[in-house]
């Protein structure tokens, strides 16, 4: 019989609530979730059921108002902020929709700055250099980030995300500014990376070219986790009608 | 190899040029202004060592041990002569002099004037005394002549004397005996203050021995070559001077001008401390202006697992470039101005007069600025000082971004 790895994200009735005004909103109602290192996870589901919020939830930028989340064993609810911005920096990496690059660093500075902030050595260059590599950015690693086309940028945010090999790489929605075709590209770096380096990838997206990507999709719905299955990376038919639902009112 | 984050903290200073310019010119002015009421405060100290050297005062004087409590003009050294060669051969001393005092009144016919008149020595009382240089009619006392007075212009207009009258001094002897004595008026000195005329009136040291029965000299003045050399020179002329001697300096001899001088430096530092509390708002609106505009990158860059302190750093580092901008300009714009103001001063003439006089020491109008290579560490440390202070809430600010807020707002 084979064991079940231990889960790096594991969410126990996970909810969060925003005050606005007088009103609570619930972005989150009782999420139950597991994903285990080397996952390739997709959250779906439409705009306003939570996915956004969970994805914070799991980078440790913000801490749950109820339940219970540990992410690499760590849990959030109680780590001081030093303490999640420490766990960011070491064993997580982002990637934003809009790409979130620094406009006055080059490419390779702004992968560079990641490994700088860790306090890596003086072969930080090289490292950073290698991550562009292979991601095809070598020719454009001096370049300013204005100087790139929006396929590269997001490529770069992802060589930025994966340069000191964190555990966990957590993505807003990367593909929604890109054109099919460069969504294509960066879905197949992202699960190249996965493949070789054994990191976990959890993305949100509304895409269902992306979600064809994913080898497991977690349908999120008003907060809750609505469906939660291992496609081996072809997506089923029926989780499309999610994806694709109208946002939520309210 | 250049730090990425002192790449980033210095291309972010060029984002917005215009705003990056403004507050270097901002600093810039402030630190001139700041740096220009220094060199003045620095010049007033020389102003005070001046009027000390050339109104006769001196930076050191000898005098009777006792005179520091009484300041009685009738107590007299214990050795002159002794203390004179003591400090003749002290190394830095510019000139020395002799004196004795006597408070007298001089009359000529039905006019009377009350005046302290000194007893001086001919050959060497100019070097120390500069004022009594400037006679306007007759001339100087001569080295070994008798019964000659001079006096400021004020003074003769009062006697109604002119040159070659006589004029009757008349004082309190040792025994609390009237003495009097008759001089001849054979110069009189114009300074252009009435103030300071009224304060010249001299004869020679042998006369005012014969009219007032004291013998000897109430002070030996000593002016130095470098006045701030005052207190070496003193703390080696204590050892040498006759018993019952004692050595004061030029503070000492005038408190009060020293006091007032002190006040006025304080004074002008609070002003230069208002103007740069102003140039350090400005720039720390100018930073939080800065700050806010790249909230978004914060809140990626805090997301990306960068530290508040670091954050902080990032902000000073962008706020000690625009420092060392302003410091640069204003050290390129200052240094001419304080130049200038050291070699040509500010001529206050047209105010005061060829001179005035204040707590009994005569001054020059002229106020000269102090410049020297203090000036480039004045300026480099009231700018990044500035600066820094002005960046400090910025960076709390940014380091207070909540990424998950941040992100969620600019989206």
């Amino acid at each position: 019989m084979t064991q079940r790895p231990e889960p790096i994200v594991l969410a126990r009735g996970v909810t969060k609530a925003f005050v606005s005004g007088r009103q609570e909103v619930w972005a989150l109602r009782g999420v139950d979730l597991e994903v285990c290192a080397g996952e390739f996870v997709a959250l779906v589901g439409p705009s306003g059921s939570g996915k956004t919020t969970l994805l914070n939830l799991i980078g440790a930028l913000d801490v749950p108002t109820a339940g219970e989340l540990l992410v690499l064993g760590r849990p959030i609810a109680t780590l001081s902020k030093r303490a999640r911005a420490h766990l960011r920096l070491e064993s997580l990496g982002f990637v934003f929709q809009a790409y979130n690059l620094v406009p006055v660093l080059t490419a390779r500075e702004n992968v560079e700055f990641v490994l700088e902030l860790q306090g890596k050595g003086l072969d930080r260059r090289l490292r950073a250099q290698a991550v562009l590599a292979e991601l095809g950015l070598a020719e454009l690693a001096d370049r300013r980030i204005n100087e790139l086309s929006g396929g590269q940028q997001q490529r770069v945010a992802v060589a930025r995300a994966v340069a000191a090999r964190p555990a966990i790489v957590l993505a807003d929605e990367p593909t929604a500014n890109l054109d099919g075709e460069n969504a294509e590209t960066l879905m197949h770096l992202m699960r190249d990376l996965r493949d070789r380096h054994g990191m976990t990838f959890i993305f949100s997206t509304h895409d269902p070219r992306v979600v064809a990507h994913a080898v497991r999709v977690v349908t999120l719905v008003d907060g809750c986790v609505a469906r939660d299955e291992v496609t081996g990376g072809d997506a089923p038919a029926a989780i499309l009608p999610a994806i694709a639902a109208p946002p939520r009112r309210g | 190899m250049t730090m990425v984050s002192t790449k980033y903290a210095a291309r972010s200073v060029g984002r917005n040029l215009r705003r990056t310019i403004l507050s270097i010119v901002g600093i810039a002015i402030g630190c001139v202004l700041a740096l220009f009421m220094e060199s003045l405060n620095r010049g007033r100290g020389e102003l005070f060592a001046r009027a000390g050297s050339a109104s006769g005062v001196g930076h050191l004087r000898i005098v009777p041990d006792t005179w520091r409590g009484r300041r009685d003009s009738r107590l007299r050294l214990a050795d002159w002569r002794a203390d004179f060669a003591a400090a003749q051969a002290v190394p830095g001393v510019a000139s020395v002099t002799a004196r004795a005092r006597a408070q007298v009144l001089l009359a000529v016919g039905t006019h009377v004037v009350p005046v302290e008149l000194a007893g001086v020595q001919p050959d060497v009382e100019p070097r120390t005394f500069r004022y009594v240089q400037a006679i306007a009619r007759g001339r100087y006392l001569r080295a070994g002549e008798t019964g000659a007075l001079v006096a400021g212009r004020a003074i003769a207009d009062r006697l109604s004397a002119d040159l070659d009258d006589e004029i009757v001094a008349t004082t309190v002897g040792p025994r609390g005996e009237i003495q009097s004595a008759l001089f001849h008026l054979v110069g009189i000195v114009s300074t252009g203050s009435d103030d300071t005329d009224m304060a010249v009136c001299q004869v020679a040291l042998e006369d005012l021995q014969r009219l007032t029965g004291f013998p000897g000299a109430g002070e030996v003045s000593i002016v130095l070559n470098d006045y701030r050399e005052i207190d070496r020179v003193r703390a080696r002329l204590v050892q040498s001077v006759a018993r019952g001697d004692d050595v004061m300096t030029l503070s000492e001899l005038a408190p009060d001008v020293e006091g007032h001088f002190k006040q006025d430096t304080a004074v002008t530092r609070f002003v230069s401390g208002i103007i740069l509390l102003i140039v350090l708002l400005g720039v720390a609106s100018a930073q939080l202006a800065a700050v806010l505009e790249r909230r978004r990158e914060f809140a990626v860059l805090a997301a990306l697992g960068m530290s508040g302190s670091k954050m902080v750093w990032l902000i000073v580092q962008e706020a000690l470039m625009l420092g060392g901008g302003g410091a640069l300009v204003a050290v390129a714009a200052g240094l001419p101005l304080v130049w200038k103001l050291a070699h040509t001063g500010l001529d206050f003439t047209r105010y005061l007069g060829g001179s005035y006089a204040f707590q009994g020491v005569l001054f020059d109008p002229v106020v000269y600025g102090d410049f020297g290579w203090w000036i480039v560490a004045y300026v480099s440390a009231v700018a990044l000082g500035a600066t820094l202070l002005a960046s400090l809430y910025p960076a709390w600010y940014a380091a207070r971004t909540d990424p998950a807020v941040a992100l969620r707002v600019a989206q």
